[in-house]
């Protein structure tokens, strides 16, 4: 007999959804079945790129992380930790430069999106506190494409993706060519792009992997849909809007 | 007893024996040089030259003098190269006081060099700017092997006129400060210079011009951005869990009520 | 909320995990990452004599060699040339191959040493019995070779020196020198004339005993920087330090004053401070110790009143004839009384007294005039004089520490002569931190010389046989002196001795009191066969095979373009050293080709110092035994074998072949083994009692009777039934003797172990030391014996009946501010000359340079209308010589790369030199290229009222080793001194240009 949500407990609840992208990534994503029900939220190249992206920056979050943490640069491993760290750094750059070309409109899109705030997201902001830790859902104001918490997200990928690039090409390539002080404040605005950066990225990853309130939300990223209860319930006006265009 | 060594520039006769020893002693290979116009050689030190004789012909008021001053690790008390290390392949010896190495710890993030106000630690030559893959070439190590095994330091040992000494920290302060007010009878600009800096130098010097003048920072301090990133490690550590469990917390959290609301749904059903 | 608490426990857990758990703690200590050696030998560097330690691996490589921290001279410290002396026995570059090549040919080919060894032998006789002469055309025996020359080596050990001047004289070679021809033949002449020993008088150590030390003519701390170990402790104790240059050095970036002195005016520089000084005796003698004066030197002595000097001569002395460009010395003597003895004058007036010759000579030497022919400042050359004249006072010393600066000039032994002068007249000589410290570069060129590798003299500094010397009494009577008076020990009056024994040694029964003790063996000189003079032989194709061990001629010679086109004269030539050296390599130089040179050359690959056993003589005297420490390339051998090798080769061709004259050969003694064992040639150097079979204790026990034999007398005592002294390690002092750092009881000193010599002069007429703070001897006089030093002979305080004067290796028994009689050839007193090359015109006299030098056949002379700069050559401490030992090694090599040319800011402005950039320096005889380094440390001169500049360069480079550039001494003249052909590398005349 299959146990309750109560009884499967608290491992429970943070593997299954991690097994759950393993076999549901090897059906569903790599097969974008227009027939599966649902509102399509993201597109084939957008989930890849998602992935992409999230598996170097996990990475580099990781080889980071060994060199930031007193003490943990010990397991450095003589320069290889550095040397992934570089590697997935390149790598970054070349795909999210690949991305920008191919799909330069979706690209700007997304930017431009991170950059518009509006005064109804101050609405989204007072009832969030409640809502993500179980309170009433009814509370909530609809929300558009995207609620302010994943616009702030965008922005900070953004802005940090900004400075990390500078900063660490400073880091990687002009040692010596640059004044120590320079050197050593790009070092401590790596380290300060990281903190912000990372602290977003575990509110993106825990609400997005784990949090019951968007239990869809991994799907999504992997089938590329939500179902259209999902979709009014959390993106209440984005759903109304393409529904008037269907 | 914290270690020393005092570096008195009025003995100094700029012959390099302690340039020589220390090759010997590291096996360090000679490196490509050419006559630049100067005596001093190699331009700079390097993964293999840990110490140099630096030569200065210096016109004070009219009087000629030709100035030399042996440069290597300043093995700081406080040493910002230690501070930012982020392997610990630096480190501040617990008892002895300086500062020694650990290549196999070495990540190659470079940012000792860039910390250093000496300008002391050098990458290995054989580094692959693209990938990253060198290391810290290395920098004196007090020959630490040597004082380990009570002898002293190769460079110490070689010097002809005793201006390297080797002993307690406390003495060759005194020491040092001693032959400064000697020296000052013909030298007035004569200064001890490693007493306070960064903590307290493990590399004294006896100087009988002022620091600039020997081309040394003038009251050096730990960089700004070192103690920034120290304040930034740990917050950022603290922040990451905090908003890590906080997050975590709240989806447990979420999930329990929203059971609980379920519940309410059922029971208010039948 | 408990949530939160497990979140917050669980971060508190994690920073427990700090780097302890994931990384191993840093080691609080850490083993020795090589071993450090126990095996101990001497440095084979300069002539300082630093003691070393070896390790070595399994393999017999080294692995580690460093200074020895029990050895007082350097307590473990080394210069950057000793720091370095594993990259001479570990590297790729040295000889591991026995190398031939054929004349004519462009390559080395690989031989065997047996088939070398053969080849030279019968070279040796083919040459030797083709060029005999037995007889010459006046009809004298003379019993000698002058077509195979010997050149070499200041760098091997006693024992090997010692045997290639018994080699070489068995053959009857005439042409025999080595380098100290070319670095300290002139010290040898000016010290021997002065105080009857031509050594250093003090020791390293000694200088720190100093009140006052004058480095003039040497660069300490850059060429013996473990001497200048010595000069810092006496600073300390508050010594002054003088630096005479014509550059700022690293020792003038030292000293207290820096004083400017054109190259080549010392005499003029010091004959000024002679004239202060005989002033300052005279208004104040209180403060001269003038016992000393008047007991100890020959100031009181009359001189012949037919003596005139350049003050009535204008420059020159009584006695001269230009056309034979020599003087008849015969009234350079001392009035004698009826019992033969010396007149004197107590009171210092008598006119003909020496020390009024002396005031008469140097009143001409003011201030104005010698500052403007040095070129110094003349408030600076004053306080050099008031500082250095305050050390006249009984209880204090000076000390003067010179080198090539002064030894390489055409009057160089009067040079020498002036600071000799200069520290008897303030009584300097004979005391703790006084004495004249003359650095010898080589490590055993003291052992070399005082084996007497050159032509003119025998081991123990006994004269080489004139072919007027017609046997042993001829001999004996021509160069023994006599003393009529009883005060005056004489000790050359032990000539026979000495000479009987050497022959005993070298032809052991063959030598008896029937056959003149084999006197007619040793062949006889006649005229100047020095370096220079045997370089112009081998122009005329007089000399056709040549033996050049550890001596690089084609980088050291002067003139350097021709020496290296003469060898090219050659039928064969010789050459042994650790590296391919530019000599070895002559016919393959720049700018040659090698099908046009017939010499066949011999390359022999041989042992460097730590990888063979025996002793060196450093500056000091002190012989140090040093020991096999390590191997080096398997085809190398050391030099004893090599010339035992050799001698065996001719002997045996000469036994079974015949030959001319092949007694000397025949019946050479030479028994030490196979393989030749080291300690055996040191005992017979030291010498036996043969009626006993036993080691002499000293050559005090040395007869003339043929019941002793002693390789050299000097070295008597250094390897006796005690055992082998030169290898004492024993730091033991009295309190007394470590007050002055004497270490008596450490290696053996010549002679006798007396490490200060003259040392009696050190004490009043009493015995009492004239400094109670620094005593070198006392006399006890319950025991009726002196205590510290050994004393300068054992007679009993001047004052005692029984007693000598302590000069005793003088005739007199004084020491000598006046050289007597046939002493030296330009003078028995100084005069300032211009150096041969020079661009202003002598302002003490008219005449110009030193008027009894021999001008060679092949001398250029440069004039000052194209060729107006004076330049110098020198030394960096980084580089040895001629480079084949430092420019192959590569630690040195990164300290100093390239050859370079020192050029002062104003003469580069005029031009257009820039510092870094190649410039092209040229004299009379040739041209290089080289590095300009420009530098504050040159500035020029002001030479009464001219603008003159000098520049200068080190002369370590050649076309050969890992760094290769030009010779500084392809621009240097051939001309020497005149009284040891010394060449005047150190000042001549150029032009430099930018290229």
């Amino acid at each position: 007999m299959q146990k309750t949500e109560k009884e499967k407990g608290i491992f429970a609840s943070i593997f299954e959804p991690i097994g759950d992208i393993i076999a549901t990534f090897i059906r569903d994503a790599l097969f974008d079945d227009p027939g599966r029900p649902g509102v399509r939220r993201f597109s084939l190249q957008a989930r890849v790129f998602h992935w992409t992206i999230a598996g170097l920056v996990i990475l580099m979050g990781i080889t980071g992380l060994i060199l930031f943490v007193p003490g943990w640069g010990a397991i450095a491993l003589a320069g290889w930790t550095r040397i992934i760290h570089r590697l997935c750094a390149y790598a970054f750059g070349v795909v999210l430069v690949l991305y920008f070309i191919t799909y330069p409109k979706a690209s700007l899109a997304f930017v431009k999106e991170a950059f518009t705030w509006k005064k109804e997201d101050i609405g989204w902001l007072k009832a969030a506190t409640d809502y993500y830790t179980g309170g009433d859902e009814s509370k909530m104001p609809p929300q558009g494409h995207i609620n302010p918490g994943q616009n702030l997200w965008q922005l900070v990928t953004i802005v940090c993706g900004v400075i990390f690039f500078v900063t660490g090409a400073i880091l990687c390539f002009a040692k010596g060519a640059v004044s120590p002080a320079v050197f050593q404040w790009s070092l401590f605005t790596h380290a300060l792009a990281f903190i912000i950066g990372s602290s977003m990225l575990i509110v993106h990853a825990v609400l997005g992997a784990l949090h019951p309130r968007m239990s869809e939300s991994l799907r999504s990223m992997i089938t590329g849909k939500v179902s259209e209860e999902y979709a009014k319930s959390h993106y209440g006006k984005w759903y109304e809007e393409i529904s008037k265009q269907q | 007893m914290a270690k020393a060594m005092l570096n008195d520039v009025n003995k100094c006769i700029g012959c390099r024996a302690c340039q020589v020893a220390c090759k010997e002693w590291h096996d360090l290979p000679a490196e490509q040089t050419t006559n630049r116009g100067t005596y001093e050689n190699p331009p700079d030190l390097s993964a293999d030259t840990w110490t140099k004789i630096i030569f200065k012909e210096y016109s004070n008021d009219g009087t000629l003098r030709w100035l030399f001053r042996k440069e290597q690790c300043m093995h700081c008390t406080n040493a910002p190269c230690v501070n930012v290390c982020p392997s610990d392949a630096l480190q501040r010896h617990p008892t002895l006081g300086f500062v020694t190495y650990d290549r196999h710890k070495c990540t190659g993030c470079g940012y000792c060099v860039e910390f250093c106000p000496f300008d002391i630690p050098r990458m290995d030559k054989e580094s692959n700017k693209l990938l990253g893959t060198g290391l810290m070439g290395g920098k004196c190590d007090f020959c630490f092997d040597r004082v380990s095994n009570g002898l002293e330091p190769a460079c110490a040992k070689a010097c002809p006129t005793g201006a390297i000494k080797f002993g307690e920290w406390e003495d060759l302060v005194a020491e040092g400060k001693q032959r400064v007010e000697a020296l000052k009878e013909n030298h007035p600009d004569a200064n001890f210079y490693g007493e306070h800096e960064l903590g307290g130098l493990h590399m004294l010097y006896v100087l009988d011009e002022k620091p600039e003048v020997y081309d040394l920072p003038v009251g050096p301090q730990m960089p700004a951005a070192a103690t920034a990133l120290n304040v930034g490690e740990w917050t950022g550590v603290g922040l990451g869990l905090l908003v890590g469990g906080g997050m975590l917390g709240a989806a447990m959290l979420a999930r329990a009520r929203m059971i609980e609301g379920k519940k309410e749904e059922e029971s208010a059903e039948d | 909320m408990k949530l939160c608490g497990g979140t917050a426990a669980g971060a508190a857990l994690l920073g427990m995990l700090g780097p302890e758990s994931f990384a191993e703690a840093a080691p609080i200590d850490i083993p020795l990452r090589k071993r450090i050696g126990e095996k101990t030998s001497i440095c084979c560097y300069c002539g300082v004599g630093c003691g070393v330690i070896v390790a070595s691996d399994e393999n017999g490589k080294a692995t580690s060699i460093e200074g020895d921290p029990d050895h007082p001279i350097n307590q473990g410290a080394l210069c950057s040339k000793g720091a370095s002396l594993i990259q001479v026995t570990n590297n790729e570059r040295r000889l591991d191959k026995v190398l031939y090549r054929a004349p004519y040919s462009s390559d080395w080919e690989e031989v065997s040493w047996d088939w070398a060894i053969d080849k030279i032998a019968r070279n040796i006789k083919k040459t030797r019995d083709e060029n005999w002469t037995y007889e010459d055309e006046r009809g004298r025996i003379v019993n000698h070779t002058e077509a195979i020359g010997w050149d070499g080596s200041a760098v091997v050990n006693n024992e090997e020196a010692y045997l290639f001047t018994k080699f070489a004289r068995a053959l009857g070679i005439t042409y025999l020198e080595h380098c100290a021809r070319l670095c300290h033949s002139s010290t040898v002449a000016a010290l021997g004339s002065s105080f009857g020993r031509g050594a250093m008088t003090n020791h390293w150590i000694d200088i720190k005993n100093s009140n006052c030390i004058m480095i003039i003519g040497s660069n300490a701390a850059e060429n013996h920087p473990l001497a200048f170990k010595w000069v810092t402790e006496a600073m300390e104790q508050d010594a002054e330090l003088i630096s005479v240059d014509p550059r700022f050095t690293r020792t003038s970036s030292k000293a207290d004053t820096y004083a400017r002195m054109r190259s080549g005016t010392d005499v003029a520089f010091i004959g000024g401070m002679i004239k202060y000084v005989i002033e300052d005796i005279e208004g104040h003698p209180e403060n001269y110790n003038m016992t000393y004066i008047k007991e100890y030197t020959n100031a009181t002595l009359l001189v012949d009143p037919g003596f005139k000097g350049p003050a009535d001569l204008d420059g020159l002395f009584s006695g001269y004839d230009p056309a034979k460009r020599a003087y008849d010395r015969s009234t350079w003597v001392y009035q004698l009384d009826e019992k033969g003895i010396p007149k004197r004058d107590t009171s210092l007036k008598d006119p003909n007294c020496v020390f009024q010759l002396l005031k008469k000579q140097y009143s001409r030497y003011d201030v104005d005039t010698v500052c403007s022919v040095t070129g110094t400042a003349k408030d600076v050359y004053r306080k050099v004089c008031e500082t250095y004249a305050a050390t006249g006072k009984p209880d204090k010393s000076a000390t003067i520490i010179y080198a090539m600066g002064t030894t390489q000039h055409t009057n160089a032994a009067q040079m020498i002569r002036s600071y000799s002068m200069l520290q008897l007249l303030l009584g300097n000589i004979g005391v703790a931190g006084g004495g004249i410290n003359a650095a010898r570069g080589q490590s055993n060129v003291q052992g070399s010389t005082d084996h007497c590798v050159l032509y003119h003299i025998l081991p123990g500094y006994l004269k080489t046989p004139h072919p007027e010397d017609v046997d042993l009494e001829a001999y004996l009577k021509h160069y023994t002196p006599t003393s009529n008076d009883p005060l005056s020990a004489n000790w050359w009056g032990n000539y026979d001795k000495y000479i009987v024994s050497l022959l005993k040694a070298w032809y052991g029964d063959a030598a008896s009191a029937s056959n003149d003790f084999a006197y007619e063996y040793l062949p006889k000189v006649e005229g100047d066969h020095s370096h220079i003079a045997a370089a112009e032989a081998m122009n005329d194709g007089i000399i056709k095979g040549f033996m050049s061990p550890g001596h690089n001629t084609a980088v050291s010679g002067p003139n350097a373009n021709l020496e290296r086109e003469w060898l090219g004269n050659l039928d064969w030539l010789m050459v042994s050293d650790l590296w391919e050296s530019e000599t070895a390599a002559f016919w393959k130089r720049p700018g040659v080709d090698p099908a046009q040179i017939k010499t066949e050359v011999f390359l022999l690959p041989a042992q460097a110092s730590m990888e063979k056993e025996g002793s060196i003589t450093n500056s000091g005297r002190w012989s140090q035994w040093r020991y096999k420490c390590c191997d080096g390339p398997d085809m190398a051998r050391s030099d004893l074998w090599m010339v035992t090798e050799l001698i065996k080769k001719v002997k045996e061709l000469y036994d079974t072949e015949g030959g001319e004259y092949p007694d000397p050969i025949l019946n050479l003694a030479w028994d030490y083994g196979d393989p030749p064992d080291v300690h055996k040639v040191a005992k017979e150097i030291n010498g036996y009692d043969l009626e006993a079979g036993e080691l002499l204790p000293s050559f005090t026990k040395l007869k003339s009777d043929g019941t002793t034999s002693s390789g050299n007398w000097l070295y008597c005592a250094s390897y006796t039934e005690d055992g082998n002294m030169a290898a004492r390690r024993d730091p033991t002092q009295t309190p007394e003797q470590a007050n002055i750092g004497l270490y008596p009881n450490w290696s053996w000193c010549w002679p006798v172990n007396r490490r200060i010599i003259y040392n009696r002069a050190s004490v009043d007429l009493d015995g009492n030391p004239f400094n109670p703070d620094k005593p070198v001897i006392n006399w006890h006089p319950l025991r009726g014996k002196w205590e510290g030093d050994v004393p300068d002979g054992g007679w009993p305080p001047m004052s005692q009946e029984g007693t000598k004067l302590p000069f005793i290796m003088t005739s007199e028994g004084r020491g000598h501010i006046f050289a007597p009689g046939t002493l030296l050839k330009d003078g028995p007193i100084p005069e300032h000359y211009e150096p041969w090359e020079s661009p202003v015109g002598n302002l003490l006299s008219n005449t110009q340079s030193d008027p009894a030098v021999t001008i060679w056949k092949s001398l250029v002379k440069g004039d000052a209308s194209k060729y107006p700069i004076v330049a110098t050559t020198y030394r960096v401490s980084e580089h040895w010589l001629a480079g084949q030992m430092t420019r192959n090694l590569p630690w040195l090599v990164e300290l100093m790369p390239e050859m370079f040319v020192e050029v002062s800011e104003e003469l580069a402005e005029e031009k257009g030199i820039e510092n870094g950039k190649k410039v092209i320096v040229e004299s009379a005889r040739g041209k290089i290229e080289a590095v300009a380094v420009v530098t504050k440390r040159f500035t020029p001169f002001s030479i009464n009222g001219k603008r003159v500049h000098q520049i200068g360069m080190p002369w370590h480079w050649g076309y050969m080793g890992l760094s290769k550039g030009d010779s500084a001494n392809v621009l240097t003249p051939n001309i020497g001194d005149a009284n040891t052909t010394i060449p005047e590398y150190k000042a001549f005349l150029c032009d430099i240009m930018a290229k």
